[in-house]
């Protein structure tokens, strides 16, 4: 065995991984998207088993929130309040030093995602919100780089491979986001970090059986779990690709990147505050999302508006979905905390 | 005849925390409209008036009902019922 492989001895007497797995790991370039509660896992997992080039991409920065599932931060982090990709790449290099790292702190959007998965021989998916994935996905089946979709809340996580060309791809399954407001997330309903870390080793499996080129063992089904139920179910979604004339895959319409479909952001000049504008079709139900925000902030509306108030930031929100988030000028504070707290 | 749903978890606040709902419905439209007078909201929150929304998967017996019947798809007894719905979440 090769000196620098020493420290992979258990992984490589795994026989599915091998010496020459491992060595296919070390020559691997993977993004991984979004580093919070799922991000860390895979990160902390992808680094220890070796492989050779990690850029981490995330928005935010360490709050004590966090600490109670994203593995990789402490209370220092807190304290520095520093970017997540900084913190997390700071840790890694302490666990493993052959692995190359790279942290970009950026939002991910329709200007910059196809740089953000170029070279990657795989992405896997640690973000919080249903936008971006539809962004990585365009992205990643246009430019023929397979990834690994995952995602949680409560105690409920889902997860699945999306290879273009082989398997259905993210939009096959969930042609448009549900309407702003309608779906839980994790600052709304809470999470547990038992469903984080095995949603999180799920992709990581996944991704080590892709990287190490046993496609044969990859899960090609949609793996629904319930760890406060122990339920584990999959479900056969290879006729998706066959049988449904999918935007994205099949007329190759990447209309995310085209910035047809998501959101539209600017800046209200000199009023501290920026606007969201969402191309999907659809009201909000202000009754049910205020029942939701009560818990995290202040929420008050009326037929018209919704004005939720959390820390420093007021968001008013209009029965198209159209947001003014107040207390900001960055966009990517602005759409963190739409997709925290609204949703899409 | 009666055939039990499993309610996932981020929809479990619409059925009052219940996560098994039984029903006597013998098509998937029936079973979302029994569905919607026992725990009102619920279908709006799965159909759109003509089909199953495009961010929900339902699957009978493990296969999709969008390759089978659709709304239409027949419920018979002791099949299982799976809503799955989009999370983002992570």
């Amino acid at each position: 065995m090769q000196a620098n492989l020493n420290r992979y001895s258990r992984q490589i007497l795994f026989s599915e991984i091998g010496e020459e797995g491992q060595k296919k790991l070390r020559d691997s370039k993977v993004v991984l998207a979004g580093c919070g509660a799922l991000g860390t896992v895979i990160a902390n997992n992808l680094v220890r088993a070796g492989i050779g080039e990690l850029k981490i991409i995330d928005r935010d920065f360490v709050e004590l929130n966090n600490l109670q599932r994203q593995i990789l931060f402490d209370e220092e982090d807190v304290k520095r309040n520093i970017p997540k990709a900084i913190a997390a790449v700071e840790k890694l290099k302490k666990i493993n030093s052959q692995v190359k790292l790279e942290a970009v702190v950026a939002d991910v959007n329709f200007t910059n995602v196809e740089a953000v998965v170029e070279g990657a021989k795989l992405l896997v998916d640690g973000t919080d919100n249903f936008e971006v994935r539809f962004l990585l996905n365009d992205a990643c089946v246009k430019a023929d780089i397979p990834w690994i979709y995952g995602s949680c809340v409560g105690s409920y996580g889902l997860t699945m491979n999306i290879i273009p060309g082989k398997t259905p791809c993210f939009r096959c399954l969930f042609e448009t986001a549900p309407l702003p407001g309608m779906a839980p997330t994790c600052d709304t309903a809470g999470v547990i970090n038992p469903i984080v870390n095995i949603i999180a080793a799920i992709e990581t499996a996944e991704a080590i059986k892709y990287l190490t080129g046993k496609f044969e063992a990859l899960n090609k089904d949609l793996i629904t779990i319930d760890i406060w139920e122990g339920s584990f179910e999959k479900f056969n979604i290879a006729d998706r690709r066959d049988k449904f004339d999918c935007p994205c895959c099949k007329q190759r319409k990447f209309e995310f990147l085209e910035a047809k479909q998501g959101s539209s952001i600017t800046s209200l000049c000199g009023r501290n505050a920026v606007q969201i504008t969402q191309k999907s079709i659809g009201r909000v139900d202000f009754q049910e999302l205020a029942e939701r925000l009560k818990k995290s902030g202040e929420v008050t509306f009326n037929k018209y508006l919704l004005k939720f108030s959390i820390d420093q930031y007021e968001i008013s929100l209009f029965l198209d979905s159209r947001a003014i988030i107040k207390g900001t000028n960055d966009f990517s504070v602005a759409r963190g905390l739409y997709a925290k707290y609204i949703g899409t | 005849m009666t055939t039990s749903i499993k309610i996932p978890a981020p929809l479990r606040k619409l059925t009052g925390n219940q996560a098994v709902v039984e029903t006597e419905a013998e098509t998937l439209i029936d079973l979302i409209s029994d569905l919607d007078k026992k725990y009102p909201g619920i279908k709006e929150r799965i159909y759109d008036g003509k089909e199953i929304r495009r961010f929900i998967n339902v699957f009978v017996n493990g296969e999709d009902v969008r390759f089978k019947d659709g709304i239409k798809t027949k419920i018979t007894k002791g099949s299982e019922v799976s809503i799955v719905p989009a999370i983002a979440g992570g």
